[in-house]
Protein backbone atom coordinates (compact mmCIF):
# COMPACT_ATOMS: atom_id res chain seq x y z
CA UNK A 1 0.00 0.00 0.00
CA UNK A 2 2.76 2.36 0.51
CA UNK A 3 3.93 1.75 -2.61
CA UNK A 4 0.71 3.09 -4.25
CA UNK A 5 1.16 5.92 -2.31
CA UNK A 6 4.46 6.91 -3.82
CA UNK A 7 3.57 5.70 -7.13
CA UNK A 8 0.76 8.32 -7.27
CA UNK A 9 0.89 11.56 -9.41
CA UNK A 10 1.02 14.75 -7.62
CA UNK A 11 -2.85 15.80 -7.22
CA UNK A 12 -3.01 19.20 -8.10
CA UNK A 13 -6.65 19.71 -7.05
CA UNK A 14 -7.07 23.78 -6.74
CA UNK A 15 -6.25 23.46 -10.72
CA UNK A 16 -8.51 20.89 -11.55
CA UNK A 17 -11.51 22.48 -8.98
CA UNK A 18 -11.00 26.17 -10.44
CA UNK A 19 -11.49 24.47 -14.12
CA UNK A 20 -14.28 21.54 -14.08
CA UNK A 21 -16.26 22.27 -11.77
CA UNK A 22 -16.89 25.88 -12.68
CA UNK A 23 -20.31 26.71 -12.29
CA UNK A 24 -22.69 27.89 -15.24
CA UNK A 25 -22.15 31.62 -14.70
CA UNK A 26 -19.00 32.70 -15.56
CA UNK A 27 -16.59 34.06 -13.54
CA UNK A 28 -13.60 36.88 -13.95
CA UNK A 29 -10.45 35.29 -13.96
CA UNK A 30 -10.04 37.51 -10.73
CA UNK A 31 -12.79 36.06 -8.63
CA UNK A 32 -11.12 32.70 -9.91
CA UNK A 33 -7.47 33.70 -8.79
CA UNK A 34 -8.90 34.52 -5.68
CA UNK A 35 -10.61 31.79 -5.31
CA UNK A 36 -7.62 29.28 -5.65
CA UNK A 37 -6.24 31.91 -3.29
CA UNK A 38 -8.44 31.06 -0.37
CA UNK A 39 -8.67 27.39 -1.16
CA UNK A 40 -4.79 27.36 -0.80
CA UNK A 41 -4.66 29.88 2.53
CA UNK A 42 -7.47 27.61 4.26
CA UNK A 43 -5.31 24.42 3.96
CA UNK A 44 -8.45 23.31 1.24
CA UNK A 45 -5.71 21.71 -1.01
CA UNK A 46 -3.40 19.93 1.49
CA UNK A 47 -6.53 18.62 3.44
CA UNK A 48 -8.66 17.04 0.46
CA UNK A 49 -5.32 15.56 -0.52
CA UNK A 50 -4.72 14.00 2.58
CA UNK A 51 -7.72 12.84 2.87
CA UNK A 52 -7.67 11.22 -0.81
CA UNK A 53 -4.61 9.42 0.10
CA UNK A 54 -6.03 8.20 3.20
CA UNK A 55 -9.55 6.90 1.28
CA UNK A 56 -6.94 4.89 -1.44
CA UNK A 57 -4.88 3.38 1.49
CA UNK A 58 -8.07 2.29 3.86
CA UNK A 59 -10.23 1.39 0.65
CA UNK A 60 -13.24 1.61 3.00
CA UNK A 61 -16.44 -0.39 1.69
CA UNK A 62 -18.40 3.37 2.03
CA UNK A 63 -16.01 5.71 0.96
CA UNK A 64 -18.13 8.83 0.86
CA UNK A 65 -18.96 7.78 4.93
CA UNK A 66 -15.68 7.36 5.60
CA UNK A 67 -14.51 11.35 4.86
CA UNK A 68 -17.37 12.11 6.91
CA UNK A 69 -15.79 10.42 10.26
CA UNK A 70 -12.36 11.42 8.74
CA UNK A 71 -13.15 15.25 8.85
CA UNK A 72 -15.57 14.66 11.56
CA UNK A 73 -12.19 13.60 13.89
CA UNK A 74 -9.98 16.49 12.69
CA UNK A 75 -12.59 18.86 13.62
CA UNK A 76 -12.15 17.34 17.09
CA UNK A 77 -8.77 17.69 16.87
CA UNK A 78 -8.24 21.17 16.35
CA UNK A 79 -7.59 23.43 19.40
CA UNK A 80 -9.83 26.32 19.08
CA UNK A 81 -13.12 24.45 19.90
CA UNK A 82 -15.10 27.59 20.08
CA UNK A 83 -12.48 29.67 21.72
CA UNK A 84 -11.46 30.90 24.98
CA UNK A 85 -11.97 28.57 28.48
CA UNK A 86 -10.19 25.95 30.23
CA UNK A 87 -8.42 23.76 28.89
CA UNK A 88 -10.08 20.41 28.73
CA UNK A 89 -9.42 18.39 32.01
CA UNK A 90 -6.76 14.95 32.30
CA UNK A 91 -9.85 12.88 31.49
CA UNK A 92 -11.29 14.70 28.95
CA UNK A 93 -7.79 14.65 27.09
CA UNK A 94 -7.08 10.86 27.65
CA UNK A 95 -10.32 9.86 26.48
CA UNK A 96 -9.73 12.08 23.33
CA UNK A 97 -6.20 10.34 22.88
CA UNK A 98 -8.18 7.03 22.84
CA UNK A 99 -10.85 7.70 20.73
CA UNK A 100 -8.31 9.05 18.16
CA UNK A 101 -6.36 5.99 18.30
CA UNK A 102 -9.38 3.94 18.31
CA UNK A 103 -9.92 5.87 15.16
CA UNK A 104 -6.76 5.57 13.62
CA UNK A 105 -6.68 1.61 14.33
CA UNK A 106 -9.93 1.08 12.52
CA UNK A 107 -9.52 2.89 8.98
CA UNK A 108 -7.59 -0.34 7.48
CA UNK A 109 -8.85 -3.63 8.61
CA UNK A 110 -6.20 -6.62 9.97
CA UNK A 111 -5.20 -8.20 6.73
CA UNK A 112 -4.06 -4.93 4.72
CA UNK A 113 -0.73 -5.60 6.30
CA UNK A 114 0.88 -2.14 5.57
CA UNK A 115 -1.49 -0.11 6.03
CA UNK A 116 -2.29 -1.54 9.47
CA UNK A 117 1.24 -1.21 11.26
CA UNK A 118 0.67 2.39 9.48
CA UNK A 119 -2.41 2.81 11.49
CA UNK A 120 -1.31 1.09 14.36
CA UNK A 121 2.39 3.09 14.41
CA UNK A 122 -0.22 6.61 14.54
CA UNK A 123 -2.10 5.26 17.14
CA UNK A 124 1.15 4.39 19.22
CA UNK A 125 2.32 8.09 19.02
CA UNK A 126 -1.00 9.29 19.50
CA UNK A 127 -1.57 7.43 23.08
CA UNK A 128 2.09 8.08 23.95
CA UNK A 129 2.48 11.92 23.45
CA UNK A 130 3.13 13.74 26.90
CA UNK A 131 0.75 15.63 28.40
CA UNK A 132 1.28 18.49 31.19
CA UNK A 133 1.00 15.08 34.06
CA UNK A 134 1.62 12.31 31.71
CA UNK A 135 5.18 11.34 31.06
CA UNK A 136 6.20 10.53 27.41
CA UNK A 137 5.41 6.42 26.40
CA UNK A 138 2.72 4.19 26.68
CA UNK A 139 1.85 2.87 30.04
CA UNK A 140 0.23 -0.41 30.52
CA UNK A 141 -3.35 1.01 32.23
CA UNK A 142 -4.24 2.66 29.05
CA UNK A 143 -3.30 -0.02 26.84
CA UNK A 144 -5.54 -2.09 28.66
CA UNK A 145 -8.50 0.46 28.37
CA UNK A 146 -8.07 0.53 24.91
CA UNK A 147 -7.79 -2.96 24.97
CA UNK A 148 -10.90 -3.54 26.41
CA UNK A 149 -13.02 -0.94 24.32
CA UNK A 150 -11.71 -2.60 20.98
CA UNK A 151 -13.42 -5.50 22.27
CA UNK A 152 -16.66 -3.54 23.71
CA UNK A 153 -17.20 -1.79 21.03
CA UNK A 154 -17.03 -5.37 18.99
CA UNK A 155 -19.57 -6.54 20.35
CA UNK A 156 -17.24 -9.37 21.49
CA UNK A 157 -19.08 -10.62 25.18
CA UNK A 158 -16.81 -10.03 28.19
CA UNK A 159 -16.84 -12.95 29.78
CA UNK A 160 -15.40 -14.38 25.99
CA UNK A 161 -12.18 -11.98 25.81
CA UNK A 162 -11.19 -11.80 29.35
CA UNK A 163 -9.04 -14.76 29.17
CA UNK A 164 -7.73 -12.76 26.23
CA UNK A 165 -7.15 -9.72 28.08
CA UNK A 166 -6.06 -11.57 30.88
CA UNK A 167 -2.97 -13.11 28.76
CA UNK A 168 -1.93 -9.87 26.66
CA UNK A 169 -2.10 -6.92 29.53
CA UNK A 170 0.41 -5.62 31.02
CA UNK A 171 0.61 -3.90 34.48
CA UNK A 172 -0.71 -1.01 35.18
CA UNK A 173 2.69 1.11 35.45
CA UNK A 174 4.86 -1.26 33.41
CA UNK A 175 5.88 1.12 30.35
CA UNK A 176 4.81 -1.05 26.93
CA UNK A 177 7.06 -0.85 23.38
CA UNK A 178 5.34 -0.53 19.71
CA UNK A 179 5.85 -4.20 19.32
CA UNK A 180 4.14 -5.54 22.41
CA UNK A 181 1.18 -3.13 21.33
CA UNK A 182 1.19 -3.87 17.65
CA UNK A 183 1.21 -7.66 18.49
CA UNK A 184 -1.64 -6.95 20.81
CA UNK A 185 -4.25 -4.90 18.87
CA UNK A 186 -3.19 -7.37 15.79
CA UNK A 187 -4.50 -10.44 18.13
CA UNK A 188 -7.54 -8.53 19.42
CA UNK A 189 -9.25 -7.25 16.21
CA UNK A 190 -8.28 -11.02 14.93
CA UNK A 191 -10.21 -12.52 17.86
CA UNK A 192 -12.71 -9.99 17.39
CA UNK A 193 -12.84 -11.29 13.67
CA UNK A 194 -12.91 -14.52 14.62
CA UNK A 195 -15.80 -14.53 17.50
CA UNK A 196 -18.27 -12.82 14.72
CA UNK A 197 -17.65 -15.23 12.31
CA UNK A 198 -18.17 -18.21 15.49
CA UNK A 199 -21.17 -16.26 15.62
CA UNK A 200 -22.30 -16.87 12.31
CA UNK A 201 -21.38 -20.48 12.31
CA UNK A 202 -23.70 -20.73 15.69
CA UNK A 203 -26.28 -18.97 13.57
CA UNK A 204 -26.03 -21.96 10.89
CA UNK A 205 -26.20 -24.83 13.65
CA UNK A 206 -29.00 -22.91 15.68
CA UNK A 207 -32.70 -24.45 15.84
CA UNK A 208 -34.78 -21.23 15.08
CA UNK A 209 -37.39 -22.18 16.94
CA UNK A 210 -34.81 -22.91 20.35
CA UNK A 211 -32.59 -20.25 19.71
CA UNK A 212 -30.11 -23.61 20.71
CA UNK A 213 -28.05 -25.60 19.08
CA UNK A 214 -27.84 -29.20 19.65
CA UNK A 215 -24.99 -29.21 21.82
CA UNK A 216 -23.68 -33.29 20.12
CA UNK A 217 -23.03 -30.85 16.52
CA UNK A 218 -21.67 -27.97 18.47
CA UNK A 219 -19.10 -29.95 20.17
CA UNK A 220 -18.57 -31.90 17.27
CA UNK A 221 -18.33 -28.17 15.38
CA UNK A 222 -15.20 -27.02 18.01
CA UNK A 223 -13.63 -30.21 18.01
CA UNK A 224 -13.34 -30.25 14.35
CA UNK A 225 -11.91 -26.75 14.76
CA UNK A 226 -9.60 -27.66 17.17
CA UNK A 227 -8.24 -30.30 15.42
CA UNK A 228 -7.94 -27.81 12.78
CA UNK A 229 -5.95 -25.57 14.70
CA UNK A 230 -3.45 -28.20 16.00
CA UNK A 231 -2.88 -29.30 12.45
CA UNK A 232 -1.43 -25.75 11.75
CA UNK A 233 0.49 -25.85 14.49
CA UNK A 234 4.44 -26.30 14.11
CA UNK A 235 4.95 -23.33 11.68
CA UNK A 236 4.31 -21.70 8.73
CA UNK A 237 4.34 -24.92 6.50
CA UNK A 238 2.31 -24.33 3.38
CA UNK A 239 1.77 -28.06 4.12
CA UNK A 240 0.07 -28.11 7.54
CA UNK A 241 -1.96 -25.42 6.32
CA UNK A 242 -3.98 -27.38 3.65
CA UNK A 243 -4.51 -29.92 6.15
CA UNK A 244 -5.69 -27.74 7.91
CA UNK A 245 -8.03 -26.24 5.96
CA UNK A 246 -9.11 -29.71 4.73
CA UNK A 247 -10.23 -31.07 8.35
CA UNK A 248 -12.47 -27.48 8.11
CA UNK A 249 -13.84 -28.26 4.46
CA UNK A 250 -17.28 -28.67 4.15
CA UNK A 251 -16.86 -32.49 3.41
CA UNK A 252 -14.89 -33.05 6.52
CA UNK A 253 -16.99 -30.86 9.21
CA UNK A 254 -20.29 -32.52 7.55
CA UNK A 255 -19.32 -36.08 8.43
CA UNK A 256 -18.10 -35.05 11.68
CA UNK A 257 -21.16 -33.71 12.43
CA UNK A 258 -22.86 -36.43 11.27
CA UNK A 259 -21.03 -38.92 13.41
CA UNK A 260 -22.42 -36.41 16.95
CA UNK A 261 -25.84 -36.84 15.60
CA UNK A 262 -25.79 -40.69 15.11
CA UNK A 263 -23.75 -41.63 18.19
CA UNK A 264 -25.76 -42.64 20.81
CA UNK A 265 -24.90 -39.52 23.39
CA UNK A 266 -28.46 -37.95 24.40
CA UNK A 267 -28.55 -34.49 23.09
CA UNK A 268 -28.70 -31.24 25.15
CA UNK A 269 -29.00 -27.75 24.09
CA UNK A 270 -25.68 -25.56 24.15
CA UNK A 271 -26.34 -21.75 24.35
CA UNK A 272 -24.96 -19.00 21.85
CA UNK A 273 -22.56 -17.89 24.86
CA UNK A 274 -20.70 -21.52 25.51
CA UNK A 275 -20.51 -21.55 21.82
CA UNK A 276 -18.54 -18.72 21.73
CA UNK A 277 -16.61 -19.17 24.87
CA UNK A 278 -15.42 -22.50 23.95
CA UNK A 279 -14.48 -21.49 20.20
CA UNK A 280 -12.60 -17.97 21.68
CA UNK A 281 -10.85 -20.38 24.03
CA UNK A 282 -9.09 -22.40 21.50
CA UNK A 283 -7.79 -19.40 19.99
CA UNK A 284 -6.84 -17.84 22.67
CA UNK A 285 -4.63 -20.98 23.69
CA UNK A 286 -2.45 -20.08 20.44
CA UNK A 287 -1.71 -16.64 21.71
CA UNK A 288 1.13 -16.04 23.81
CA UNK A 289 1.04 -14.60 27.02
CA UNK A 290 3.19 -11.35 27.58
CA UNK A 291 6.71 -12.39 28.90
CA UNK B 1 -17.15 -8.23 5.21
CA UNK B 2 -13.72 -7.02 3.52
CA UNK B 3 -14.26 -7.57 -0.82
CA UNK B 4 -11.08 -8.82 -2.52
CA UNK B 5 -11.82 -7.06 -5.94
CA UNK B 6 -12.02 -3.39 -4.34
CA UNK B 7 -8.62 -3.31 -2.86
CA UNK B 8 -7.31 -4.91 -6.52
CA UNK B 9 -8.88 -2.28 -8.50
CA UNK B 10 -6.52 0.48 -9.54
CA UNK B 11 -6.75 3.78 -7.67
CA UNK B 12 -8.75 5.78 -10.24
CA UNK B 13 -11.75 2.74 -10.74
CA UNK B 14 -11.89 2.43 -7.03
CA UNK B 15 -12.68 6.16 -6.89
CA UNK B 16 -14.90 6.23 -9.88
CA UNK B 17 -16.79 3.52 -8.88
CA UNK B 18 -17.98 5.44 -6.06
CA UNK B 19 -18.10 8.78 -7.36
CA UNK B 20 -15.76 10.03 -4.53
CA UNK B 21 -14.22 13.08 -6.91
CA UNK B 22 -17.44 14.09 -7.90
CA UNK B 23 -18.14 14.39 -4.14
CA UNK B 24 -14.72 16.14 -3.27
CA UNK B 25 -14.92 18.84 -5.95
CA UNK B 26 -18.64 19.52 -5.53
CA UNK B 27 -17.60 19.78 -1.61
CA UNK B 28 -15.39 22.21 -2.22
CA UNK B 29 -17.74 24.27 -4.87
CA UNK B 30 -19.88 24.27 -2.19
CA UNK B 31 -17.12 25.71 0.19
CA UNK B 32 -16.43 28.45 -2.36
CA UNK B 33 -20.16 29.46 -2.46
CA UNK B 34 -20.05 29.89 1.11
CA UNK B 35 -16.78 31.39 2.19
CA UNK B 36 -17.36 34.38 4.09
CA UNK B 37 -18.87 32.43 6.74
CA UNK B 38 -16.02 30.08 7.02
CA UNK B 39 -13.17 30.54 9.77
CA UNK B 40 -10.29 28.38 8.98
CA UNK B 41 -11.72 25.52 11.74
CA UNK B 42 -14.35 25.13 10.07
CA UNK B 43 -13.24 24.03 7.18
CA UNK B 44 -13.05 20.57 8.71
CA UNK B 45 -16.63 21.23 10.23
CA UNK B 46 -17.81 22.32 7.06
CA UNK B 47 -16.69 19.38 5.05
CA UNK B 48 -17.71 17.04 7.79
CA UNK B 49 -21.49 18.30 7.21
CA UNK B 50 -20.99 17.98 3.56
CA UNK B 51 -19.84 14.34 3.86
CA UNK B 52 -22.82 13.49 6.08
CA UNK B 53 -25.62 14.96 4.02
CA UNK B 54 -24.22 12.82 1.24
CA UNK B 55 -24.70 9.69 3.05
CA UNK B 56 -27.84 11.14 4.45
CA UNK B 57 -29.07 11.97 1.06
CA UNK B 58 -30.15 15.37 1.98
CA UNK B 59 -27.34 16.67 -0.33
CA UNK B 60 -29.66 17.29 -3.26
CA UNK B 61 -32.05 19.55 -1.90
CA UNK B 62 -32.53 22.55 -4.12
CA UNK B 63 -29.58 21.45 -5.43
CA UNK B 64 -29.41 22.37 -9.75
CA UNK B 65 -30.40 19.65 -11.78
CA UNK B 66 -26.65 19.07 -13.37
CA UNK B 67 -25.74 17.99 -9.94
CA UNK B 68 -29.26 15.95 -8.98
CA UNK B 69 -28.20 13.61 -11.98
CA UNK B 70 -25.12 13.28 -11.37
CA UNK B 71 -24.48 9.79 -9.92
CA UNK B 72 -26.87 7.11 -8.88
CA UNK B 73 -26.72 7.67 -5.01
CA UNK B 74 -28.26 11.59 -6.25
CA UNK B 75 -30.68 9.92 -8.29
CA UNK B 76 -32.19 7.39 -5.38
CA UNK B 77 -31.60 10.20 -2.92
CA UNK B 78 -33.95 13.05 -5.10
CA UNK B 79 -36.73 10.13 -5.25
CA UNK B 80 -36.72 9.25 -1.46
CA UNK B 81 -36.88 13.23 -0.75
CA UNK B 82 -39.72 13.90 -3.47
CA UNK B 83 -41.33 10.77 -1.95
CA UNK B 84 -41.01 11.95 1.73
CA UNK B 85 -41.85 15.57 1.15
CA UNK B 86 -44.74 15.12 -0.93
CA UNK B 87 -46.55 11.48 0.35
CA UNK B 88 -49.39 13.31 1.74
CA UNK B 89 -50.53 14.56 -1.52
CA UNK B 90 -50.97 10.61 -1.96
CA UNK B 91 -52.43 9.81 1.66
CA UNK B 92 -55.35 12.63 1.12
CA UNK B 93 -55.68 10.75 -2.41
CA UNK B 94 -55.27 14.04 -4.88
CA UNK B 95 -54.89 13.17 -8.84
CA UNK B 96 -52.72 15.84 -10.71
CA UNK B 97 -51.76 16.67 -13.57
CA UNK B 98 -48.19 16.11 -15.23
CA UNK B 99 -47.46 20.26 -15.15
CA UNK B 100 -48.46 19.86 -11.29
CA UNK B 101 -46.39 17.54 -10.55
CA UNK B 102 -43.54 19.36 -12.29
CA UNK B 103 -44.05 22.27 -10.03
CA UNK B 104 -43.41 20.09 -6.93
CA UNK B 105 -40.47 19.16 -8.64
CA UNK B 106 -39.55 21.97 -8.68
CA UNK B 107 -39.88 22.90 -5.48
CA UNK B 108 -36.79 20.55 -4.75
CA UNK B 109 -34.59 21.71 -7.89
CA UNK B 110 -35.57 24.78 -9.52
CA UNK B 111 -34.43 23.66 -12.70
CA UNK B 112 -36.13 20.30 -13.41
CA UNK B 113 -36.41 19.83 -17.02
CA UNK B 114 -39.91 19.78 -17.98
CA UNK B 115 -39.23 16.75 -20.60
CA UNK B 116 -38.52 14.43 -18.04
CA UNK B 117 -41.43 15.35 -16.51
CA UNK B 118 -43.23 14.39 -19.60
CA UNK B 119 -41.87 11.56 -20.17
CA UNK B 120 -42.47 9.84 -16.90
CA UNK B 121 -46.30 11.08 -17.20
CA UNK B 122 -46.38 9.04 -20.94
CA UNK B 123 -45.45 6.02 -19.25
CA UNK B 124 -48.46 6.19 -16.82
CA UNK B 125 -50.81 7.86 -18.81
CA UNK B 126 -49.67 5.02 -21.91
CA UNK B 127 -48.46 8.13 -23.93
CA UNK B 128 -52.12 9.22 -24.34
CA UNK B 129 -53.94 12.15 -23.61
CA UNK B 130 -51.18 14.03 -21.58
CA UNK B 131 -53.64 16.39 -19.30
CA UNK B 132 -54.87 13.55 -17.48
CA UNK B 133 -55.13 13.11 -13.56
CA UNK B 134 -52.28 10.86 -12.28
CA UNK B 135 -52.02 9.14 -8.88
CA UNK B 136 -49.75 10.10 -6.71
CA UNK B 137 -48.09 6.34 -6.70
CA UNK B 138 -48.55 5.58 -10.24
CA UNK B 139 -46.26 8.89 -10.86
CA UNK B 140 -43.72 8.11 -8.58
CA UNK B 141 -42.72 4.60 -9.47
CA UNK B 142 -43.23 5.88 -13.25
CA UNK B 143 -40.81 8.98 -12.23
CA UNK B 144 -38.32 6.66 -10.63
CA UNK B 145 -37.78 4.44 -13.77
CA UNK B 146 -37.60 7.13 -15.85
CA UNK B 147 -35.10 9.13 -13.95
CA UNK B 148 -33.55 6.88 -12.47
CA UNK B 149 -32.83 4.66 -15.72
CA UNK B 150 -32.77 7.71 -18.26
CA UNK B 151 -29.97 6.90 -20.15
CA UNK B 152 -31.03 3.05 -20.56
CA UNK B 153 -34.67 3.69 -21.43
CA UNK B 154 -33.22 5.70 -24.28
CA UNK B 155 -31.19 2.40 -25.48
CA UNK B 156 -34.25 0.59 -25.11
CA UNK B 157 -35.99 3.20 -27.30
CA UNK B 158 -33.66 3.40 -29.90
CA UNK B 159 -33.53 -0.49 -30.21
CA UNK B 160 -37.74 -0.56 -30.00
CA UNK B 161 -37.65 1.29 -33.25
CA UNK B 162 -35.65 -0.88 -34.85
CA UNK B 163 -37.05 -4.02 -33.96
CA UNK B 164 -40.66 -1.68 -35.00
CA UNK B 165 -38.84 -1.24 -38.86
CA UNK B 166 -37.76 -4.88 -39.08
CA UNK B 167 -33.79 -4.46 -38.20
CA UNK B 168 -32.65 -6.78 -35.88
CA UNK B 169 -29.35 -5.49 -34.18
CA UNK B 170 -28.23 -8.99 -33.51
CA UNK B 171 -27.38 -10.01 -36.42
CA UNK B 172 -24.34 -8.35 -37.16
CA UNK B 173 -21.94 -9.42 -34.23
CA UNK B 174 -21.44 -12.78 -34.43
CA UNK B 175 -18.72 -13.62 -37.03
CA UNK B 176 -18.33 -17.62 -36.81
CA UNK B 177 -21.85 -18.94 -38.14
CA UNK B 178 -20.57 -21.02 -40.81
CA UNK B 179 -24.52 -22.94 -40.67
CA UNK B 180 -26.01 -19.33 -41.18
CA UNK B 181 -29.13 -20.55 -38.96
CA UNK B 182 -30.39 -17.58 -38.41
CA UNK B 183 -33.97 -16.52 -36.91
CA UNK B 184 -37.20 -16.57 -39.19
CA UNK B 185 -38.16 -13.53 -38.98
CA UNK B 186 -41.86 -12.75 -40.04
CA UNK B 187 -42.01 -11.09 -43.47
CA UNK B 188 -42.79 -7.60 -42.77
CA UNK B 189 -46.38 -7.46 -43.82
CA UNK B 190 -46.97 -9.17 -40.87
CA UNK B 191 -45.23 -7.55 -38.80
CA UNK B 192 -46.92 -4.10 -39.59
CA UNK B 193 -50.47 -6.10 -38.69
CA UNK B 194 -49.16 -7.04 -35.01
CA UNK B 195 -48.82 -4.49 -32.15
CA UNK B 196 -45.50 -4.15 -30.66
CA UNK B 197 -42.25 -6.23 -31.00
CA UNK B 198 -41.56 -9.65 -30.03
CA UNK B 199 -40.73 -10.01 -26.69
CA UNK B 200 -38.29 -13.06 -27.03
CA UNK B 201 -36.01 -11.03 -29.45
CA UNK B 202 -36.71 -8.06 -27.29
CA UNK B 203 -35.21 -9.78 -24.43
CA UNK B 204 -32.31 -11.15 -26.23
CA UNK B 205 -31.23 -7.32 -27.13
CA UNK B 206 -31.78 -6.15 -24.07
CA UNK B 207 -29.79 -8.14 -22.69
CA UNK B 208 -26.88 -7.42 -24.78
CA UNK B 209 -27.75 -3.90 -24.05
CA UNK B 210 -27.10 -4.21 -20.61
CA UNK B 211 -23.63 -6.34 -20.95
CA UNK B 212 -22.08 -3.60 -22.97
CA UNK B 213 -23.16 -0.48 -21.19
CA UNK B 214 -21.84 0.58 -17.60
CA UNK B 215 -24.35 2.79 -17.05
CA UNK B 216 -27.26 1.56 -14.48
CA UNK B 217 -29.55 -1.02 -15.78
CA UNK B 218 -32.14 -3.24 -13.97
CA UNK B 219 -30.91 -6.54 -12.75
CA UNK B 220 -31.02 -8.18 -16.01
CA UNK B 221 -32.69 -11.21 -14.33
CA UNK B 222 -35.53 -9.08 -13.71
CA UNK B 223 -35.67 -7.37 -16.61
CA UNK B 224 -35.78 -11.08 -18.34
CA UNK B 225 -38.54 -12.02 -15.84
CA UNK B 226 -40.75 -8.75 -16.86
CA UNK B 227 -40.12 -9.99 -20.94
CA UNK B 228 -40.85 -13.69 -20.30
CA UNK B 229 -44.32 -13.23 -19.28
CA UNK B 230 -46.05 -11.99 -22.69
CA UNK B 231 -45.49 -12.87 -26.47
CA UNK B 232 -45.92 -9.50 -27.81
CA UNK B 233 -44.91 -5.97 -26.01
CA UNK B 234 -45.33 -2.30 -26.47
CA UNK B 235 -42.61 0.39 -25.52
CA UNK B 236 -44.62 2.10 -23.25
CA UNK B 237 -45.93 -1.27 -21.81
CA UNK B 238 -42.90 -2.25 -21.16
CA UNK B 239 -42.29 0.42 -19.15
CA UNK B 240 -45.36 0.05 -17.54
CA UNK B 241 -44.19 -3.18 -16.35
CA UNK B 242 -40.57 -2.03 -15.07
CA UNK B 243 -42.35 0.72 -12.71
CA UNK B 244 -44.86 -1.58 -11.41
CA UNK B 245 -42.48 -4.61 -10.81
CA UNK B 246 -41.43 -4.90 -7.02
CA UNK B 247 -38.11 -6.78 -7.49
CA UNK B 248 -36.96 -3.48 -9.86
CA UNK B 249 -38.06 -1.57 -7.02
CA UNK B 250 -36.51 -3.13 -3.91
CA UNK B 251 -33.03 -3.51 -6.19
CA UNK B 252 -33.47 0.14 -6.68
CA UNK B 253 -33.82 0.69 -2.80
CA UNK B 254 -34.87 4.28 -3.16
CA UNK B 255 -38.70 3.69 -2.22
CA UNK B 256 -40.56 1.42 -0.06
CA UNK B 257 -43.09 -1.01 -1.80
CA UNK B 258 -46.34 0.56 -2.97
CA UNK B 259 -48.11 -0.70 -0.07
CA UNK B 260 -45.84 1.01 2.33
CA UNK B 261 -45.92 4.47 0.34
CA UNK B 262 -48.23 6.23 2.73
CA UNK B 263 -47.13 4.36 5.85
CA UNK B 264 -45.40 7.27 7.96
CA UNK B 265 -45.79 6.39 12.11
CA UNK B 266 -43.61 9.07 12.98
CA UNK B 267 -46.14 11.64 11.13
CA UNK B 268 -49.12 9.37 12.41
CA UNK B 269 -47.55 10.38 16.04
CA UNK B 270 -47.45 13.74 15.22
CA UNK B 271 -51.15 13.98 14.35
CA UNK B 272 -52.12 12.01 17.29
CA UNK B 273 -50.73 14.35 19.60
CA UNK B 274 -52.66 17.29 17.93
Amino acid sequence: MAAVEKRRPAVAPAASFADSSRPAASRAAATAESEEDFLRQVGVTEMLRAALLKVLEARPEEPIAFLAHYFENMGLRSPANGGAGEPPGQLLLQQQRLGRALWHLRLAHHSQRTAFNNNVSVAYECLSASGRKKKPGLDGRTYSELLKRICRDGEAPEEVVAPLLHKIQCRDHEAVPLDVFRAGMLTCFVLLEFVARASALYQLLEDPALAVADRRVGQAVLDTLEGALQASDGGAVPARYLEAGSRLGPDSLALAMDRALVARRPSSPMTREEFLEKAAALFIAKVKPVA
Amino acid sequence: MLSPERLALPDYEYLAQRHVLTYMEDAVCQLLENKEDISQYGVARFFTEYFNSVCQGTHILFREFSFIQATPHNRASFLRAFWKCFRTVGKNGDLLTMREYHCLLQLLCPDFPLELTQKAARIVLMDDAMDCLMSFSDFLFAFQIQFYYSEFLESVAAIYQDLLAGKNPNTVIVPTSSSGQHRQRPPLGEASVLEGVEASLFSQCLENLCDRHKYSCPPPALVKEVLSNVQRLTFYGFLVALSKHHGINQALGALPDKGDLMHDPAMDEELERL
